[in-house]
């Protein structure tokens, strides 16, 4: 029972941290940008893919090295350059908010439909990050999921690092609390702009590399992401990092919980149950500001 | 001529606001831009200052033609914006504020002297270094609006209303502040609604109504004009 | 849009659509084909109605559509209701259900709608697949078999009796576009396009955005609910698989290719889209990268969709007759970002 328990927690902490890092990319872009992205979940499939590509398609030399250090380039020139290309001409127009979500949702369509065209509709299995299991003290840990854990901190730590300790970061800070500020004072907004949407992606594609190597690569898989990653965002605060961080983990625990005492299917009524109660008492979220 | 500006026009959506507007201002010049509310002043220096998208003309500075340039290019060669309204980063500390003033490129080299200027300046932001800004009083928000435009090392401040809302002890510092700025070597355009103790620090005066500049001339041409006797009976 | 030039362009689009089965009665692909432009276009037109008026971010149009569709077959399957009182009582049902998501849904704001309604749409599918769902007659993820078509006046109204059923299609989507312009056109959409300016200045006026931004909701909630129901009577059959992304997707190219709060270019775009979502269908599954793709490019291109492009094209028209130079600049066109919109001037 004690174990049951225990080991319910670790599965809802594993998944928690890898839920963080997506939701707190999508915080970032909603924070600094104000656009909702619905082709959110897609890019986590297009790091499941590009993961696929490397080590199964191509076999390329080097593994799960190569795969994230090529992955973290391309994530970022996608990213940058959908929001250059598709997102910055909207936002000349008043109405450019619900012009980007349209844009995103049928850009989310093209995306997913476009892995079903090019890697067939089945789903592909990532290779394991690592083989193994340790035991400690009456735990069995998968090595892999301890280095799934481990990737994503990681990830949050060097994400909150770059956020407030360089140059960049503090601009993308100053362009979510005041655009106008961010203007007066020389920052480029256009380029921070670009640039967050760039780090969004590259936060959900990693989330997808590690995530898939559990779930498989499912071209079906965005939707449910970008959901997931959107209630975490809503239930800790819309743009607020922190909230997405302990909504995150609370949520994580949420699923791992309800999934083993009430089954799988109950999991997204919970969460959504949750979400709503949340939203009743505290409309901005967790954590939102005003 | 350090800023030319030469039958500039500018729309806010349907709205015509500036109607070619012409004006200039020397190196070293304090000049004061009067008129009422809503007539355009603020949008004249946020067209100055590459934040007003819809524009037509010319503005140059140091003759260089900048009127389509982007604010952070404009920034970067020495002009700032204090914005009326402050436009502070609320959820970050004074020093935060001041580094992030620093932005452009030719501030970054200067940051660590103008921080020091800065305090020497305002005595009251160097004790509160680690404060909100969404905390200060509105007073001391000012006063740090005016600091950040100074981190940016420019040359030329165009300054909004910067006594706007302020306690008359207040509006007196504001005056000596910018006095000070200016015999530092600073040029400043300040728009003003007559606010005496910064109109008479003008070197020149303009007076913008319904996008129109129906006034340029010295303090003593102002007094003499009898148009202009309404706006100055304040003083 | 003045009502005239909005009851024309109504007019004209479903009296062609009307006449057509005159000439292609007796083709039953491009029979099927007329009938679900009527049934999109009043779905597609509810949603404009909320989304591009009343300005709610609500994205659970194809949830309330598909409520519909079950109530209306649990009570006929299940309940022996006759199909033509069940359809209503699928539309009231709807609305109910609008009301009660609507009433915490409308008080948040416009990307937490999105969210709320979005994610509404997504539990439907477990819910209707689960045993709660079994429990009311969902039928499961098998879904529901042999819903009874539409009797009365000894007619039946289903896909077997295709010009029969696109006639009665037809009045349903003449009297619910008549209410549509009505509402657009009366005091409401005056509030509405007040509330879409600015919410202090309706505030001001004295609209409460929240009661007319829920009525609205209630009144297309049953329009699309009862759409619903007569759409699963016509078809016969009912599963989760309506709720599909895809569903979404061309129901959102409608409106993005009509023009978001251009009303009636709406039922332009549920026109074009029906049509193409057709065309496209022997391309498998390139049809849908092309949907998407084109939600894509429309939205960047032509971003008040054909009324967009209409209305620039009479307005250069005129202003050639009228050999006026025009001040381009001021026209809504420019580039501007509300950020640099300060608030004084």
């Amino acid at each position: 029972m004690f174990i049951e328990i225990i080991e319910v927690i670790i599965s809802g902490l594993l998944n928690g941290s890898v839920y963080a890092l997506m939701a707190i990319g999508l915080a970032l872009v909603y924070g600094v940008t104000k656009a909702f992205n619905f082709a959110y979940g897609s890019f986590y499939t297009m790091g499941g893919y590009f993961a696929w590509t490397l080590l199964v398609s191509l076999g390329v030399k080097g593994g799960y090295y190569t795969v994230f250090l090529t992955a973290i380039p391309f994530l970022f020139v996608v990213g940058f350059f959908l929001e250059k290309v598709l997102i910055s001409p909207l936002r000349k127009r008043s109405d450019w908010q619900m012009k980007a979500m349209m844009l995103t949702l049928g850009l989310s369509l093209f995306l997913d439909i476009g892995y079903i065209a090019t890697f067939g509709p089945r789903l592909k299995s990532l290779p394991d990050i690592v083989e193994g299991t340790i035991d400690i003290g009456p735990f069995a840990f998968m090595n892999q999921d301890i280095v799934i854990f481990i990737l994503s901190i990681t990830g949050l730590l060097c994400f909150a690092w770059v956020l407030n300790n360089t140059r960049v970061g503090m601009a993308v800070q100053a362009v979510a609390q005041n655009p106008i500020g961010a203007q007066i004072v020389g920052i480029p907004k256009d380029r921070v702009f670009a640039a967050t949407f760039a780090i969004s992606t590259i936060m959900v594609g990693i989330g997808g590399i590690l995530l898939s190597q559990k779930n498989f690569v499912n071209p079906q898989a965005s939707t449910g992401i970008m959901i997931k990653a959107w209630v975490i965002t809503a239930f800790g605060g819309m743009g607020s990092i922190k909230g997405s961080l302990y909504a995150a983990l609370i949520i994580g625990m949420l699923e791992a919980f309800v999934g083993y005492y009430l089954g799988m299917i109950h999991i997204e009524v919970a969460v959504l149950t949750l979400l709503l109660i949340t939203l009743a008492f505290r409309p901005q979220g967790l954590m939102g500001r005003e | 001529m350090m800023l030319n500006i030469e039958n500039l026009n500018a729309y806010y959506g349907q709205a015509h606001v500036l109607k070619d507007v012409s004006i200039s201002v020397n190196k070293g010049e304090v000049v004061v831009m009067l008129g009422p509310n809503g007539h355009g002043k603020s949008t004249l220096l946020k067209s100055i200052c590459g934040m007003v998208n819809s524009k037509r003309g010319r503005i140059s500075y140091k003759d260089q033609d900048i009127i389509k340039l982007p604010s952070e290019k404009i920034v970067n060669m020495g002009i700032t914006y204090i914005a009326e309204n402050r436009e502070l980063f609320p959820y970050m500390s004074v020093v935060e504020n001041l580094k992030l003033g620093a932005y452009s490129k030719n501030a970054r080299k200067h940051e660590k002297k103008n921080m020091e200027k800065v305090f020497s300046l305002f005595p009251r932001l160097a004790e509160r270094k680690k404060q909100y800004a969404s905390t200060m009083s509105g007073g001391e928000a000012k006063m740090l609006a005016i600091a950040r435009g100074l981190m940016s090392n420019a040359d030329f401040l165009a300054i909004d209303e910067p006594a706007l809302g302020l306690q008359p002890n207040l509006r007196v510092e504001v005056a000596r502040i910018i006095k000070e700025i200016n015999k530092q070597g600073k040029t400043i355009l300040v728009v003003e609604q007559n606010i005496p103790q910064i109109t008479d620090l003008a070197d020149k005066l303009y007076v913008l109504e319904e996008g129109h500049i129906t006034f340029e001339g010295s303090k003593d041409d102002a007094l003499d004009n009898d148009n202009l006797k309404e706006i100055f009976l304040g003083m | 849009m003045n009502t005239k030039s909005m009851v024309t362009i109504l007019g004209v689009t479903y009296g062609f659509i009307g006449i057509l089965p005159l000439f292609i009665g007796d083709s039953s692909i491009l029979m099927r084909i007329l009938t679900m432009i009527l049934i999109w276009s009043v779905v597609a037109s509810c949603w404009d109605l909320i989304m591009g008026y009343a300005g709610i971010f609500s994205f659970g149009q194809v949830a309330f559509y598909v409520i519909g569709a079950y109530s209306s077959a649990i009570l006929s399957v299940s309940l022996g209701v006759s199909p033509i009182l069940s359809i209503f009582l699928a539309g009231i049902i709807t609305a109910a259900i609008g009301v009660i998501i609507g009433l915490p849904c409308l008080k948040l704001a416009g990307p937490y709608i999105a969210l709320v309604t979005f994610a509404f749409q997504l539990a439907l599918e477990p819910f209707l697949k689960g045993p709660l769902g079994k429990a009311i007659g969902s039928g499961g993820s098998r879904g529901i078999i042999s819903v009874p078509p539409i009797h009365f006046f000894g007619m039946n109204f289903s896909s077997s009796e295709l010009v029969p059923f696109f006639y009665f299609a037809f009045v349903l989507t003449l009297i619910c576009s008549a209410v549509i312009v009505v509402i657009l056109k009366s005091h409401w959409g005056t509030a509405f396009l007040a509330l879409k300016d600015s919410e202090d200045f309706a505030a001001s006026l004295g609209v409460s955005a929240f009661k007319y931004k829920l009525l609205v909701f209630g009144i297309t909630s049953f329009i699309t609910g009862l759409f619903g129901a007569i759409y699963v009577h016509y078809v016969g059959i009912l599963s989760t698989r309506m709720l599909s992304m895809e569903v979404f997707t061309v129901l959102l190219i409608m409106i993005v290719v009509g023009g978001i709060g251009q009303y009636p270019g709406v039922v332009l775009g549920a026109v074009f889209t029906v049509t193409a979502n057709e065309l496209l269908r022997p391309m498998g599954i390139y049809r849908l990268l092309i949907m998407g793709g084109l939600v894509v490019v429309v939205v960047l291109l032509l971003p008040d969709g054909v009324t967009g492009l209409i209305k620039k094209i009479s307005d250069l028209r005129l202003r050639k007759k009228e050999r006026h130079p025009v001040e381009m600049r001021g026209s809504g066109e420019m580039k501007e970002s509300g950020e640099t919109q300060g608030s004084t001037l």
